[in-house]
Protein backbone atom coordinates (compact mmCIF):
# COMPACT_ATOMS: atom_id res chain seq x y z
CA UNK A 1 0.00 0.00 0.00
CA UNK A 2 -0.95 2.78 -0.45
CA UNK A 3 -1.07 1.47 -4.05
CA UNK A 4 -2.98 -2.01 -4.51
CA UNK A 5 -1.64 -3.71 -7.76
CA UNK A 6 -3.24 -7.09 -6.91
CA UNK A 7 -5.85 -9.10 -7.99
CA UNK A 8 -7.62 -9.52 -5.33
CA UNK A 9 -11.29 -7.90 -4.97
CA UNK A 10 -14.33 -7.60 -2.94
CA UNK A 11 -16.07 -10.36 -4.21
CA UNK A 12 -19.09 -10.47 -1.89
CA UNK A 13 -20.77 -7.82 0.70
CA UNK A 14 -22.81 -8.96 3.83
CA UNK A 15 -25.12 -6.43 5.90
CA UNK A 16 -27.38 -7.24 8.87
CA UNK A 17 -30.59 -5.54 9.29
CA UNK A 18 -30.09 -2.22 11.40
CA UNK A 19 -31.42 -0.64 14.21
CA UNK A 20 -32.69 -2.63 16.92
CA UNK A 21 -31.65 -6.38 16.92
CA UNK A 22 -32.78 -7.23 20.58
CA UNK A 23 -31.83 -10.57 21.62
CA UNK A 24 -29.08 -10.73 19.28
CA UNK A 25 -25.13 -11.16 20.72
CA UNK A 26 -22.16 -8.97 19.12
CA UNK A 27 -20.57 -12.63 17.68
CA UNK A 28 -24.15 -13.60 16.29
CA UNK A 29 -24.32 -10.26 14.25
CA UNK A 30 -21.17 -10.51 13.10
CA UNK A 31 -21.31 -14.12 12.13
CA UNK A 32 -25.28 -13.38 10.24
CA UNK A 33 -22.74 -10.80 8.40
CA UNK A 34 -20.32 -12.94 6.94
CA UNK A 35 -22.05 -15.92 6.30
CA UNK A 36 -24.49 -13.09 4.04
CA UNK A 37 -21.00 -11.90 2.47
CA UNK A 38 -20.09 -15.31 1.71
CA UNK A 39 -23.58 -16.36 0.01
CA UNK A 40 -23.04 -12.97 -2.02
CA UNK A 41 -19.67 -14.11 -3.29
CA UNK A 42 -21.19 -17.97 -3.48
CA UNK A 43 -18.77 -19.61 -1.21
CA UNK A 44 -19.45 -22.05 1.51
CA UNK A 45 -18.53 -21.39 4.80
CA UNK A 46 -15.52 -24.27 4.26
CA UNK A 47 -14.50 -21.89 1.78
CA UNK A 48 -13.39 -19.10 4.24
CA UNK A 49 -9.85 -19.30 5.66
CA UNK A 50 -9.13 -15.72 6.67
CA UNK A 51 -11.09 -13.93 9.20
CA UNK A 52 -10.62 -10.70 10.39
CA UNK A 53 -13.03 -8.39 12.51
CA UNK A 54 -13.19 -5.60 14.93
CA UNK A 55 -14.72 -6.16 18.84
CA UNK A 56 -17.92 -4.98 19.84
CA UNK A 57 -17.25 -1.05 21.09
CA UNK A 58 -20.43 -1.35 23.78
CA UNK A 59 -19.25 -4.84 25.39
CA UNK A 60 -15.54 -4.83 24.59
CA UNK A 61 -13.72 -8.34 24.57
CA UNK A 62 -10.58 -10.09 23.65
CA UNK A 63 -9.20 -12.53 21.54
CA UNK A 64 -12.65 -11.60 19.32
CA UNK A 65 -11.03 -12.65 16.13
CA UNK A 66 -10.94 -16.74 17.94
CA UNK A 67 -14.48 -16.00 19.52
CA UNK A 68 -16.12 -15.35 16.06
CA UNK A 69 -13.80 -17.81 13.97
CA UNK A 70 -15.48 -20.70 16.71
CA UNK A 71 -18.94 -19.40 16.73
CA UNK A 72 -19.07 -19.57 13.36
CA UNK A 73 -17.56 -23.16 12.85
CA UNK A 74 -14.06 -22.05 11.12
CA UNK A 75 -10.68 -23.28 11.94
CA UNK A 76 -8.61 -20.18 9.02
CA UNK A 77 -5.24 -20.13 8.51
CA UNK A 78 -4.76 -16.66 9.84
CA UNK A 79 -7.31 -14.62 12.40
CA UNK A 80 -7.37 -11.27 13.66
CA UNK A 81 -8.56 -8.68 15.53
CA UNK A 82 -8.01 -4.82 14.19
CA UNK A 83 -8.68 -1.12 16.00
CA UNK A 84 -7.66 1.40 14.30
CA UNK A 85 -10.44 3.77 14.73
CA UNK A 86 -13.44 4.40 12.69
CA UNK A 87 -13.83 3.91 9.16
CA UNK A 88 -10.20 3.20 9.00
CA UNK A 89 -10.85 0.06 10.79
CA UNK A 90 -12.15 -1.64 7.94
CA UNK A 91 -9.86 -0.33 5.35
CA UNK A 92 -7.05 -1.64 7.79
CA UNK A 93 -8.90 -4.74 7.78
CA UNK A 94 -8.93 -4.68 3.70
CA UNK A 95 -5.47 -4.48 3.71
CA UNK A 96 -4.86 -7.51 6.09
CA UNK A 97 -7.00 -9.76 3.52
CA UNK A 98 -5.16 -8.42 0.66
CA UNK A 99 -1.85 -9.20 2.24
CA UNK A 100 -3.01 -12.27 3.43
CA UNK A 101 -4.50 -13.28 0.24
CA UNK A 102 -1.13 -11.90 -2.36
CA UNK A 103 0.67 -13.84 -0.03
CA UNK A 104 -0.45 -17.33 -1.51
CA UNK A 105 -1.63 -18.31 2.80
CA UNK A 106 -5.28 -17.50 1.94
CA UNK A 107 -8.07 -17.70 -0.75
CA UNK A 108 -11.25 -16.63 0.64
CA UNK A 109 -11.05 -13.97 3.97
CA UNK A 110 -13.67 -12.08 5.52
CA UNK A 111 -13.33 -8.87 7.29
CA UNK A 112 -16.42 -8.00 9.79
CA UNK A 113 -17.82 -5.52 12.13
CA UNK A 114 -20.92 -5.92 13.94
CA UNK A 115 -22.64 -5.37 17.22
CA UNK A 116 -25.76 -4.12 19.21
CA UNK A 117 -24.83 -0.89 20.34
CA UNK A 118 -27.86 0.25 20.48
CA UNK A 119 -29.72 -2.73 22.69
CA UNK A 120 -26.67 -4.24 24.19
CA UNK A 121 -24.97 -1.77 26.33
CA UNK A 122 -24.93 -1.84 29.59
CA UNK A 123 -27.71 -0.39 31.50
CA UNK A 124 -27.20 3.10 32.53
CA UNK A 125 -24.28 4.01 30.56
CA UNK A 126 -24.17 7.27 29.11
CA UNK A 127 -22.18 6.34 25.94
CA UNK A 128 -20.36 3.15 25.39
CA UNK A 129 -17.57 1.88 27.32
CA UNK A 130 -14.77 3.91 25.59
CA UNK A 131 -13.53 5.66 28.73
CA UNK A 132 -9.59 5.94 26.91
CA UNK A 133 -10.86 6.50 23.21
CA UNK A 134 -8.93 9.65 23.13
CA UNK A 135 -6.28 8.33 25.06
CA UNK A 136 -5.92 10.65 28.04
CA UNK A 137 -8.33 10.17 30.61
CA UNK A 138 -6.11 11.94 32.95
CA UNK A 139 -5.92 14.95 30.70
CA UNK A 140 -9.71 15.35 29.04
CA UNK A 141 -12.14 13.61 32.53
CA UNK A 142 -10.97 16.33 35.13
CA UNK A 143 -12.32 19.17 32.21
CA UNK A 144 -15.47 17.87 31.98
CA UNK A 145 -14.50 16.15 28.41
CA UNK A 146 -15.78 12.62 28.24
CA UNK A 147 -16.92 10.67 24.47
CA UNK A 148 -16.33 12.06 21.53
CA UNK A 149 -19.07 14.65 20.67
CA UNK A 150 -17.56 17.60 22.71
CA UNK A 151 -13.95 17.19 20.84
CA UNK A 152 -15.92 17.26 17.60
CA UNK A 153 -17.90 20.26 18.71
CA UNK A 154 -14.52 21.87 19.50
CA UNK A 155 -13.41 21.25 15.87
CA UNK A 156 -16.83 22.41 14.47
CA UNK A 157 -16.73 25.54 16.54
CA UNK A 158 -13.54 25.90 14.75
CA UNK A 159 -14.27 25.40 11.87
CA UNK A 160 -17.31 27.68 11.75
CA UNK A 161 -14.87 30.67 13.43
CA UNK A 162 -12.15 30.20 10.98
CA UNK A 163 -14.00 30.24 7.78
CA UNK A 164 -17.32 32.75 9.24
CA UNK A 165 -19.76 29.13 8.26
CA UNK A 166 -23.08 28.53 9.94
CA UNK A 167 -25.27 26.48 10.93
CA UNK A 168 -26.69 26.08 7.53
CA UNK A 169 -23.16 24.65 6.25
CA UNK A 170 -23.58 21.74 9.13
CA UNK A 171 -27.32 21.23 8.93
CA UNK A 172 -26.63 21.13 5.00
CA UNK A 173 -25.26 17.75 5.53
CA UNK A 174 -27.73 16.28 7.57
CA UNK A 175 -30.29 17.15 5.36
CA UNK A 176 -28.64 15.45 2.07
CA UNK A 177 -28.23 12.33 4.12
CA UNK A 178 -31.59 12.01 5.44
CA UNK A 179 -32.93 12.44 2.01
CA UNK A 180 -30.80 9.44 0.74
CA UNK A 181 -31.90 7.58 3.65
CA UNK A 182 -35.22 7.45 2.38
CA UNK A 183 -34.21 5.48 -0.53
CA UNK A 184 -32.65 2.89 1.64
CA UNK A 185 -34.91 0.37 3.29
CA UNK A 186 -32.29 -0.46 6.13
CA UNK A 187 -31.97 2.45 6.86
CA UNK A 188 -33.08 3.84 10.91
CA UNK A 189 -33.95 6.92 10.10
CA UNK A 190 -37.39 7.24 8.18
CA UNK A 191 -38.72 10.53 8.27
CA UNK A 192 -38.08 13.50 6.42
CA UNK A 193 -35.98 16.58 8.31
CA UNK A 194 -36.01 19.93 7.51
CA UNK A 195 -33.73 23.00 8.11
CA UNK A 196 -36.29 23.78 10.73
CA UNK A 197 -36.45 19.81 12.28
CA UNK A 198 -32.62 20.61 12.52
CA UNK A 199 -32.96 23.60 14.18
CA UNK A 200 -35.11 22.17 16.97
CA UNK A 201 -33.17 19.88 17.87
CA UNK A 202 -31.95 20.30 20.85
CA UNK A 203 -28.09 21.41 21.87
CA UNK A 204 -25.84 18.38 22.90
CA UNK A 205 -22.50 20.18 22.37
CA UNK A 206 -22.44 23.86 21.14
CA UNK A 207 -22.41 24.30 18.38
CA UNK A 208 -23.47 20.73 17.77
CA UNK A 209 -27.28 19.56 18.35
CA UNK A 210 -28.62 16.04 18.33
CA UNK A 211 -28.92 15.87 14.41
CA UNK A 212 -25.39 16.64 13.64
CA UNK A 213 -24.68 13.53 15.66
CA UNK A 214 -24.45 9.98 13.99
CA UNK A 215 -27.12 6.84 15.60
CA UNK A 216 -26.52 4.51 17.65
CA UNK A 217 -26.75 0.76 16.39
CA UNK A 218 -27.08 -2.44 16.21
CA UNK A 219 -25.65 -4.32 13.48
CA UNK A 220 -23.19 -5.46 11.44
CA UNK A 221 -21.42 -5.24 7.66
CA UNK A 222 -18.96 -7.60 6.20
CA UNK A 223 -16.74 -8.18 3.30
CA UNK A 224 -15.24 -11.20 1.65
CA UNK A 225 -12.27 -10.64 -0.72
CA UNK A 226 -10.45 -13.17 -2.88
CA UNK A 227 -8.61 -13.30 -6.46
CA UNK A 228 -10.88 -11.58 -9.42
CA UNK A 229 -12.38 -14.69 -10.68
CA UNK A 230 -11.99 -16.77 -8.00
CA UNK A 231 -15.54 -15.97 -6.76
CA UNK A 232 -18.60 -18.42 -7.63
CA UNK A 233 -20.85 -15.57 -8.08
CA UNK A 234 -18.32 -13.26 -9.22
CA UNK A 235 -18.54 -12.97 -12.52
CA UNK A 236 -17.84 -9.67 -13.57
CA UNK A 237 -19.04 -8.20 -10.15
CA UNK A 238 -15.67 -8.18 -8.12
CA UNK A 239 -14.97 -4.67 -6.79
CA UNK A 240 -11.01 -3.86 -7.15
CA UNK A 241 -9.33 -1.75 -4.12
CA UNK A 242 -7.52 1.18 -6.13
CA UNK A 243 -5.71 2.81 -3.34
CA UNK A 244 -5.29 3.15 0.45
CA UNK A 245 -4.09 6.12 2.29
CA UNK A 246 -3.92 6.45 5.81
CA UNK A 247 -2.22 9.25 8.15
CA UNK A 248 -2.15 9.35 11.87
CA UNK A 249 -1.79 12.63 13.82
CA UNK A 250 -2.75 12.69 17.33
CA UNK A 251 -5.23 10.91 19.58
CA UNK A 252 -6.53 13.36 22.40
CA UNK A 253 -8.19 16.67 20.87
CA UNK A 254 -5.64 19.02 22.46
CA UNK A 255 -3.40 18.16 20.40
CA UNK A 256 -5.18 17.61 17.48
CA UNK A 257 -3.61 19.76 14.49
CA UNK A 258 -5.77 23.33 12.93
CA UNK A 259 -8.15 22.17 9.95
CA UNK A 260 -5.65 22.52 7.22
CA UNK A 261 -3.08 20.31 9.16
CA UNK A 262 -5.66 17.31 9.76
CA UNK A 263 -4.78 13.98 8.32
CA UNK A 264 -7.47 13.76 5.79
CA UNK A 265 -5.53 15.89 3.41
CA UNK A 266 -2.60 13.32 3.47
CA UNK A 267 -4.28 10.36 3.52
CA UNK A 268 -6.34 11.70 -0.01
CA UNK A 269 -3.39 13.19 -1.45
CA UNK A 270 -1.50 9.34 -1.44
CA UNK A 271 -4.74 7.60 -2.00
CA UNK A 272 -4.68 9.88 -5.25
CA UNK A 273 -1.16 9.83 -6.37
CA UNK A 274 -1.43 5.92 -5.75
CA UNK A 275 -4.20 5.17 -8.32
CA UNK A 276 -3.54 8.37 -10.52
CA UNK A 277 -6.43 10.13 -9.59
CA UNK A 278 -8.07 13.08 -8.32
CA UNK A 279 -11.31 13.76 -7.42
CA UNK A 280 -12.36 14.75 -11.27
CA UNK A 281 -12.26 10.79 -11.32
CA UNK A 282 -14.57 9.64 -8.81
CA UNK A 283 -18.64 9.55 -9.29
CA UNK A 284 -19.36 8.26 -5.56
CA UNK A 285 -18.24 9.78 -2.09
CA UNK A 286 -18.82 7.33 0.81
CA UNK A 287 -17.03 10.08 3.96
CA UNK A 288 -17.43 9.64 7.08
CA UNK A 289 -20.16 11.31 8.79
CA UNK A 290 -19.75 10.58 12.42
CA UNK A 291 -20.89 14.60 12.73
CA UNK A 292 -21.72 16.48 10.30
CA UNK A 293 -19.05 18.81 10.61
CA UNK A 294 -16.64 15.60 9.53
CA UNK A 295 -18.17 15.67 6.12
CA UNK A 296 -17.53 19.64 5.28
CA UNK A 297 -13.80 18.94 6.98
CA UNK A 298 -13.24 15.60 4.36
CA UNK A 299 -14.78 17.43 1.37
CA UNK A 300 -12.29 19.95 1.75
CA UNK A 301 -9.04 17.95 2.73
CA UNK A 302 -10.04 15.40 -0.20
CA UNK A 303 -10.58 18.36 -2.81
CA UNK A 304 -13.76 18.03 -3.62
CA UNK A 305 -13.92 21.93 -2.17
CA UNK A 306 -12.35 24.78 -1.22
CA UNK A 307 -11.08 25.84 2.33
CA UNK A 308 -14.55 26.42 4.43
CA UNK A 309 -16.40 25.94 1.13
CA UNK A 310 -17.66 22.67 2.25
CA UNK A 311 -20.73 24.03 3.14
CA UNK A 312 -21.81 25.75 -0.26
CA UNK A 313 -21.20 22.63 -2.04
CA UNK A 314 -23.17 20.22 -0.42
CA UNK A 315 -25.75 23.42 -0.76
CA UNK A 316 -25.86 23.56 -4.41
CA UNK A 317 -27.09 20.00 -4.46
CA UNK A 318 -23.91 18.92 -5.87
CA UNK A 319 -23.97 15.77 -3.17
CA UNK A 320 -27.32 14.83 -3.93
CA UNK A 321 -28.34 11.77 -6.09
CA UNK A 322 -28.40 13.40 -9.63
CA UNK A 323 -25.39 15.70 -8.65
CA UNK A 324 -21.59 15.69 -8.90
CA UNK A 325 -20.48 13.48 -6.17
CA UNK A 326 -23.48 12.20 -4.25
CA UNK A 327 -22.63 11.92 -0.62
CA UNK A 328 -23.57 8.67 0.85
CA UNK A 329 -26.59 7.32 -1.25
CA UNK A 330 -26.99 4.84 1.70
CA UNK A 331 -27.80 7.81 4.74
CA UNK A 332 -23.90 7.50 6.41
CA UNK A 333 -23.37 7.05 9.70
CA UNK A 334 -25.90 10.13 10.15
CA UNK A 335 -29.26 8.62 8.70
CA UNK A 336 -28.72 4.83 7.96
CA UNK A 337 -26.54 3.17 11.19
CA UNK A 338 -23.58 3.61 12.44
CA UNK A 339 -21.65 0.46 11.80
CA UNK A 340 -18.10 1.43 12.29
CA UNK A 341 -18.14 2.73 8.67
CA UNK A 342 -18.37 -0.62 7.43
CA UNK A 343 -21.56 0.15 5.12
CA UNK A 344 -19.69 2.92 3.26
CA UNK A 345 -17.64 0.40 2.23
CA UNK A 346 -20.84 -2.14 1.10
CA UNK A 347 -22.49 0.65 -0.13
CA UNK A 348 -19.54 1.58 -2.13
CA UNK A 349 -19.20 -2.17 -4.01
CA UNK A 350 -22.83 -1.69 -4.41
CA UNK A 351 -23.02 0.92 -6.15
CA UNK A 352 -20.23 0.47 -8.37
CA UNK A 353 -21.76 -2.96 -9.51
CA UNK A 354 -24.76 -1.12 -10.49
CA UNK A 355 -26.83 -2.92 -7.77
CA UNK A 356 -28.15 -0.05 -5.54
CA UNK A 357 -31.81 0.20 -6.46
CA UNK A 358 -33.79 3.37 -6.76
CA UNK A 359 -30.40 4.72 -4.84
CA UNK A 360 -28.03 4.29 -7.95
CA UNK A 361 -25.92 6.80 -8.84
CA UNK A 362 -25.53 6.59 -12.63
CA UNK A 363 -22.50 6.00 -14.02
CA UNK A 364 -20.84 4.65 -10.82
CA UNK A 365 -17.16 3.56 -11.97
CA UNK A 366 -15.15 4.78 -8.86
CA UNK A 367 -15.90 5.67 -5.08
CA UNK A 368 -14.18 7.27 -2.84
CA UNK A 369 -14.45 6.18 0.81
CA UNK A 370 -13.00 8.33 3.57
CA UNK A 371 -12.86 7.21 6.68
CA UNK A 372 -11.39 8.65 10.35
CA UNK A 373 -11.32 7.77 14.03
CA UNK A 374 -11.01 9.52 17.25
CA UNK A 375 -11.26 13.20 16.40
CA UNK A 376 -9.45 13.10 12.58
CA UNK A 377 -6.87 11.14 15.22
CA UNK A 378 -6.54 8.47 11.96
CA UNK A 379 -7.41 9.11 8.92
CA UNK A 380 -8.24 7.09 5.35
CA UNK A 381 -9.01 7.08 2.15
CA UNK A 382 -9.64 4.66 -0.20
CA UNK A 383 -10.54 4.43 -3.63
CA UNK A 384 -12.85 1.49 -5.34
CA UNK A 385 -13.33 0.57 -8.72
CA UNK A 386 -15.75 -1.21 -10.83
CA UNK A 387 -14.74 -4.44 -12.50
CA UNK B 1 -24.31 27.33 39.03
CA UNK B 2 -23.75 24.65 41.86
CA UNK B 3 -20.16 23.87 43.38
CA UNK B 4 -17.94 22.94 40.35
CA UNK B 5 -17.36 19.32 40.01
CA UNK B 6 -14.61 17.59 38.16
CA UNK B 7 -13.69 14.09 38.24
CA UNK B 8 -10.07 13.38 39.80
CA UNK B 9 -7.30 12.80 37.92
CA UNK B 10 -5.28 9.33 38.75
CA UNK B 11 -1.61 10.73 38.20
CA UNK B 12 1.34 8.80 37.06
CA UNK B 13 4.97 8.82 38.68
CA UNK B 14 5.65 11.59 35.15
CA UNK B 15 2.59 13.37 35.87
CA UNK B 16 2.44 14.14 39.22
CA UNK B 17 4.26 16.59 39.79
CA UNK B 18 1.82 18.91 37.19
CA UNK B 19 -0.75 17.89 39.66
CA UNK B 20 0.90 18.99 42.78
CA UNK B 21 2.00 22.28 41.32
CA UNK B 22 -1.34 22.83 40.81
CA UNK B 23 -2.01 22.52 44.28
CA UNK B 24 -0.03 25.59 45.01
CA UNK B 25 -1.27 27.70 42.40
CA UNK B 26 1.18 26.94 39.81
CA UNK B 27 0.92 25.67 36.07
CA UNK B 28 3.69 24.19 35.28
CA UNK B 29 4.56 22.12 31.85
CA UNK B 30 7.60 19.76 31.18
CA UNK B 31 10.38 20.98 29.03
CA UNK B 32 13.26 19.00 27.21
CA UNK B 33 16.81 19.91 28.51
CA UNK B 34 18.15 18.64 25.52
CA UNK B 35 16.04 20.54 22.71
CA UNK B 36 13.99 22.94 24.37
CA UNK B 37 10.94 21.60 23.53
CA UNK B 38 7.88 23.02 25.97
CA UNK B 39 5.12 20.72 25.44
CA UNK B 40 1.61 19.31 26.73
CA UNK B 41 0.80 16.89 28.87
CA UNK B 42 3.57 15.60 30.89
CA UNK B 43 5.65 12.30 29.64
CA UNK B 44 8.68 10.61 30.29
CA UNK B 45 10.42 11.75 27.20
CA UNK B 46 10.33 14.57 24.90
CA UNK B 47 8.15 13.88 22.04
CA UNK B 48 9.84 16.27 19.65
CA UNK B 49 13.12 14.36 20.32
CA UNK B 50 13.05 11.69 22.44
CA UNK B 51 15.16 12.80 25.44
CA UNK B 52 14.16 11.68 28.98
CA UNK B 53 16.26 14.65 30.56
CA UNK B 54 12.85 16.88 31.54
CA UNK B 55 12.57 19.73 33.25
CA UNK B 56 9.44 21.92 34.36
CA UNK B 57 8.58 25.69 33.18
CA UNK B 58 6.44 27.27 35.04
CA UNK B 59 4.12 29.16 32.56
CA UNK B 60 2.73 32.57 32.75
CA UNK B 61 -1.11 31.03 32.57
CA UNK B 62 -2.05 33.48 30.54
CA UNK B 63 -3.78 32.48 26.67
CA UNK B 64 -6.14 32.60 24.29
CA UNK B 65 -9.45 30.43 23.32
CA UNK B 66 -8.63 28.35 20.18
CA UNK B 67 -11.61 26.82 20.52
CA UNK B 68 -15.04 26.10 22.89
CA UNK B 69 -18.19 24.45 23.61
CA UNK B 70 -21.00 24.60 25.49
CA UNK B 71 -21.88 21.19 27.19
CA UNK B 72 -25.53 20.86 27.86
CA UNK B 73 -25.48 16.60 28.32
CA UNK B 74 -24.10 15.37 31.50
CA UNK B 75 -22.02 12.70 29.88
CA UNK B 76 -20.12 12.05 32.93
CA UNK B 77 -22.93 10.85 34.78
CA UNK B 78 -26.51 12.35 36.23
CA UNK B 79 -24.00 14.05 39.05
CA UNK B 80 -23.63 16.57 36.33
CA UNK B 81 -26.56 17.62 35.52
CA UNK B 82 -26.56 20.82 37.82
CA UNK B 83 -23.09 21.76 36.23
CA UNK B 84 -24.79 22.07 32.20
CA UNK B 85 -24.34 24.22 30.93
CA UNK B 86 -20.72 24.26 31.02
CA UNK B 87 -18.32 25.54 29.17
CA UNK B 88 -15.18 23.34 27.68
CA UNK B 89 -12.10 25.22 26.04
CA UNK B 90 -8.81 24.50 23.76
CA UNK B 91 -6.27 27.12 25.04
CA UNK B 92 -3.51 28.27 23.19
CA UNK B 93 -0.70 29.19 25.95
CA UNK B 94 1.07 32.40 25.53
CA UNK B 95 4.40 30.15 25.80
CA UNK B 96 2.55 27.97 22.56
CA UNK B 97 1.37 24.80 23.68
CA UNK B 98 -2.19 23.77 23.80
CA UNK B 99 -4.29 22.61 26.42
CA UNK B 100 -7.76 21.49 27.18
CA UNK B 101 -9.64 22.93 30.34
CA UNK B 102 -12.82 24.36 31.30
CA UNK B 103 -13.63 27.68 31.44
CA UNK B 104 -15.60 29.27 34.50
CA UNK B 105 -16.84 32.70 35.46
CA UNK B 106 -20.21 34.25 34.75
CA UNK B 107 -19.10 35.37 31.52
CA UNK B 108 -17.82 32.11 30.09
CA UNK B 109 -21.13 31.38 28.12
CA UNK B 110 -20.25 34.70 25.86
CA UNK B 111 -16.82 33.92 25.20
CA UNK B 112 -15.70 33.46 21.40
CA UNK B 113 -12.50 32.25 19.60
CA UNK B 114 -9.47 34.38 20.33
CA UNK B 115 -10.63 35.47 23.62
CA UNK B 116 -8.15 36.12 26.64
CA UNK B 117 -7.57 34.14 29.30
CA UNK B 118 -5.93 33.41 32.24
CA UNK B 119 -5.84 30.13 35.00
CA UNK B 120 -7.30 29.96 37.82
CA UNK B 121 -6.52 27.42 40.31
CA UNK B 122 -10.26 26.32 42.23
CA UNK B 123 -10.25 23.45 44.88
CA UNK B 124 -12.70 21.05 43.90
CA UNK B 125 -12.60 17.98 46.47
CA UNK B 126 -9.16 17.00 47.30
CA UNK B 127 -7.40 18.90 44.34
CA UNK B 128 -7.05 22.20 43.01
CA UNK B 129 -7.70 22.06 38.86
CA UNK B 130 -6.29 24.55 36.53
CA UNK B 131 -9.47 25.97 34.67
CA UNK B 132 -9.54 29.21 33.06
CA UNK B 133 -11.43 32.89 32.95
CA UNK B 134 -11.63 35.16 31.00
CA UNK B 135 -9.78 38.44 30.92
CA UNK B 136 -11.63 41.59 30.80
CA UNK B 137 -10.75 43.53 27.70
CA UNK B 138 -8.73 46.70 28.16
Amino acid sequence: MPAVGSDVVIAGIGETPVGRLPGWSPVEIQAMAVLAALRDAGFALSDLDGLINLDPYATPNSMFSTTLAEHLGVAPRFACTVDVGGTVTGMTMLQQAVWAIESGYCNVAACVYGENALTGRPVGAQGLHMHNLLGGEEWEEPFGLHGMVIPYALLAQRYLDLYGATDEDLAAVALVTRRHALLNDNAQMRKPMTLEDYRASRQISSPLRLLDCSLVSDGGGALVLTRSGRAPQGGGRGVAIRAIGMKTTHNSVALMPDIPGLGMAAAGADAYEAAGMGPEDIQVANLHDAFTISVLVSLEALGFAGPGEGGALVRSGAMDLGGRWPLNPHGGLLSQAHIGGMLHITEAVRQLRGEAGRRQVEGARRALVSGNGGIFSVCGAMILEKP
Amino acid sequence: MLDLLATPPNPTGASAPFWDACDRGELLFPKCGRCGHLFYYPRRHCPLCGDTALGWQRMSGRGTVFSHSHVHVAFQGGAWSGQLPYTVVLVDLAEGPRMLSRLIGADAPAVRGGDAVSVVFPQIGDRRYPFFERVPAG
